[in-house]
């Protein structure tokens, strides 16, 4: 064995022109692959980490509640109950917060915006600091009551600044419209979707606009050490609530503002618990990953069956050139097995050197971008949560890229490899070349 | 030395109408003074014209009655003209100012910053002055406001106060205590309304048993906007008993019946 690896390590040398360029392709395309792969992983752990931070938990228990069977408002009653009730089912949780949510529409001198609202006691859910990047003021004086943060695109359509009041109007669940003024304490950098259809309040703004009592929330959010345990704590947290006596909800896998339409049709009134996960809230951005991914999956298809085929073509040529030399070879003994294995492992090393070239390569290249902070377009934003671009290396597929590139390569080299070893040696070498 | 200074105190005693500053009890005392000349004992009724005029869009004229009971610190505004909008109205009443539209009949609960009927005004500039009570004044300066020698004071709301702006300047006549011009400011220091008050009128009430001031003229500039501006004028006083039940959501909806 160790003989036909020094045959094959020297067929690559002897051929170097052809070999190299070979080579050179196969590491361009486990580049790219591993770039691409690292931007779908950047896309994919932005996005996960700006929802978790801005819209969802890992796991949340929303509180769904109708007057009449026609009007449900997402509001959950007894809160200081139920925050102790899911603090004892999950007691590994990193952190259990609660944000009141609602609907309205802010008016200023000079325009109205309208808006989802998120309120939230920024002394303890300090989970948005994670990701939003205040431009102007300071979002520790969410703190204060009647306070608001906007997003600079809601800044700048209200003509508002820091310290401004604007009013903020809500039709509440007694079927009126209600208003209260709110002061703008800070102003954050878009952040794509969320900055068009949500912003941040203190938690007491929408109790008063809704007139709520203060035991009442919107969701609790559960924040888990690891986000892949969250159907597992979602299954549990369902039980332990139905068996404390709390009234469920069928699961709906879409964000809660698309609940309420379905929520409004069914026959029943007082509250209902929704538990849902981060994939659930977040759903409405996994069209985006999905996209990609696709889009991803299909470019590295088309590029390893270019790179298949160039090698395929390039082991017959070679082996129409060493058509005498498999003959000379078999003449004086050696096998037909022998002979396969000799091309494959020629093919194989070459895969794995370019390979692992690729892979060093790609590896660097998504560091350096990682590094370059690239700014991406306003539209982009929208759906990645961010401006800029960050590139994810995932172990798992480099050691994917190391493996299945050579191996897939050496498959189907067998094709070429095959026709070499079952050559006849009286015709090999009578081949005129 | 001694001889210029006797001269220049000489000079500023016999000069007439000249405003002098104020410490912070004279502050004090100077708004509630303003406050008291406003609030009738009793209750108010006046007739208000209030003409807007917004960019782009035609002048609006509306006729409105104005009720007070200053007592309960109740209010209300019941839109009379035009036609198409009469009967809409605010009542303010435990503080909360609420809105009905009687086309829809709802009642809306709304903010101090609401625009009343959607003009410049503010539900402050028609109901009993509460300077005293809603803010903490700072002397700005001696100054002249056309031929009117004006105390210039700044007064920022009190931490309870709900108020439409959380700043606001005034420039009050030294020599007859009338508020002439008013400017308010949101709490980035934007400027966003100002008001001139150039007429004053007084009538007596049996109830106080002493005149009840009033503006007679309000002239309201939109900072912001910088076209709109609103002219109300108010007419008619009279502060005779109003019915017992007035101030209620049920009496304003009757009278778009």
């Amino acid at each position: 064995m160790g003989r036909l690896l020094l045959i094959a390590l020297r067929n690559l040398g002897a051929n170097r022109r052809r070999n190299l360029l070979l080579g050179t392709a196969i590491a361009a395309v486990t580049a790219l692959m591993i770039l691409l792969g690292s931007v779908g992983n950047g896309i994919q752990d932005t996005m996960i980490d700006a929802g978790t931070a801005l819209v969802s938990g890992h796991v949340n228990v929303s509180g769904f509640y109708k007057i009449t069977a026609g009007r449900p408002a997402p509001v959950l009653v007894h809160r200081q109950q139920v925050l102790r009730e899911v603090a004892q089912l999950v007691p590994e949780a990193r952190l259990i917060v609660d944000r009141t949510r609602g609907f309205g529409k802010f008016v200023s001198e000079t325009d109205s915006v309208q808006t989802g609202l998120t309120g939230i006691d920024i002394e303890r859910d300090r989970e948005i600091l994670r990701v939003v990047q205040v431009l102007k003021g300071s979002v520790e004086d969410l703190a204060g009551p009647g306070t608001v943060m906007l997003y600079e695109a809601q800044a700048t359509r209200l003509g508002v600044g820091i310290g401004d009041r604007v009013t903020l109007t809500a039709p509440v669940l007694r079927g009126t419209n209600n208003s209260v003024d709110v002061d703008v304490v800070a102003i954050a950098k878009d952040l794509g979707l969320l900055s068009i259809m949500s912003c941040y309040v203190s938690k007491q703004v929408i109790q008063d606009l809704y007139l709520l009592d203060p035991d009442t929330t919107g969701t609790i959010q559960i924040y888990l050490d690891d986000p892949d345990d969250a159907a597992a704590v979602e299954a549990r947290v369902k039980l332990g609530l139905e068996k404390l006596g709390h009234r469920l909800m069928d699961k709906l896998d879409v964000p809660y503002f698309h609940k309420f339409q379905t929520i409004a049709a069914e026959d029943w009134t007082g509250q209902k618990l929704d538990v849902s996960t981060w994939k659930d809230e977040l759903s409405m951005l996994d069209w985006t990953l999905k996209t990609f991914n696709t889009v991803t999956m299909l470019l590295t298809v088309i590029l390893l069956v270019i790179i298949v085929i160039g090698v395929m073509n390039t082991l017959w040529i070679s082996i129409r050139e060493r058509t005498r030399e498999i003959g000379t070879l078999r003449a004086i003994g050696m096998s037909h097995g022998r002979v396969l294995v000799m091309v494959l492992l020629e093919v194989f090393c070459l895969a794995v050197g370019a390979s692992a070239i690729g892979v060093g390569l790609g590896a660097g290249l998504s560091q350096v971008l990682t590094w370059a902070q690239i700014p991406v377009s306003e539209g982009f934003q929208v759906f990645l949560l961010s401006d800029t671009l960050k590139l994810v290396l995932e172990p798992g597929g480099v050691v994917a890229a190391l493996v299945w590139i050579p191996l897939l390569i050496t498959f189907f080299s067998l094709f070429p490899a095959l026709r070499a070893a079952r050559m006849r040696p009286i015709t090999a070498i009578h081949h005129v070349g | 030395m001694r001889t210029t200074i006797l001269s220049l105190l000489a000079v500023a005693l016999l000069v007439p109408g000249v405003a002098r500053a104020l410490d912070d009890v004279q502050m004090h005392d100077l708004l509630k003074r303003i406050d008291d000349r406003q609030q009738n004992q009793g209750d108010y009724k006046a007739l208000a014209y209030i003409e807007a005029k917004e960019r782009g869009k035609s002048d609006r004229v509306q006729e409105a009655v104005i009720y007070r009971r200053d007592e309960e610190d109740k209010l209300m505004i019941l839109l009379l003209k035009p036609k198409s909008e009469r009967g809409k109205g605010y009542l303010r009443m435990e503080k909360n100012l609420w809105m009905y539209d009687p086309t829809v009949g709802r009642w809306e609960r709304r903010t101090e910053r609401e625009r009343i009927h959607g003009t410049d005004s503010r539900r402050r500039d028609f109901d009993e002055s509460r300077l005293a009570v809603e803010y903490t004044p700072r002397y700005v300066g001696e100054e002249s406001l056309g031929k009117f020698k004006v105390h210039h004071l700044r007064l920022e709301a009190k931490s309870e106060a709900d108020v439409p702006y959380p700043v606001m300047e005034i420039w009050v006549d030294a020599e007859s205590e009338n508020v002439l011009k008013a400017q308010d400011f949101a709490a980035s220091g934007k400027l966003m309304r100002t008001t001139y008050t150039p007429r004053w009128k007084k009538a007596f009430s049996a109830s106080k048993q002493a005149d009840v001031w009033h503006p007679a003229e309000i002239r309201i500039y939109d900072e912001v906007e910088k076209d709109n501006s609103t002219l109300v004028l108010i007419k008619e006083i009279d502060l005779g008993a109003l019915p017992a039940n007035i101030f209620t959501k049920a009496w304003l909806e009757s009278k778009s019946r």
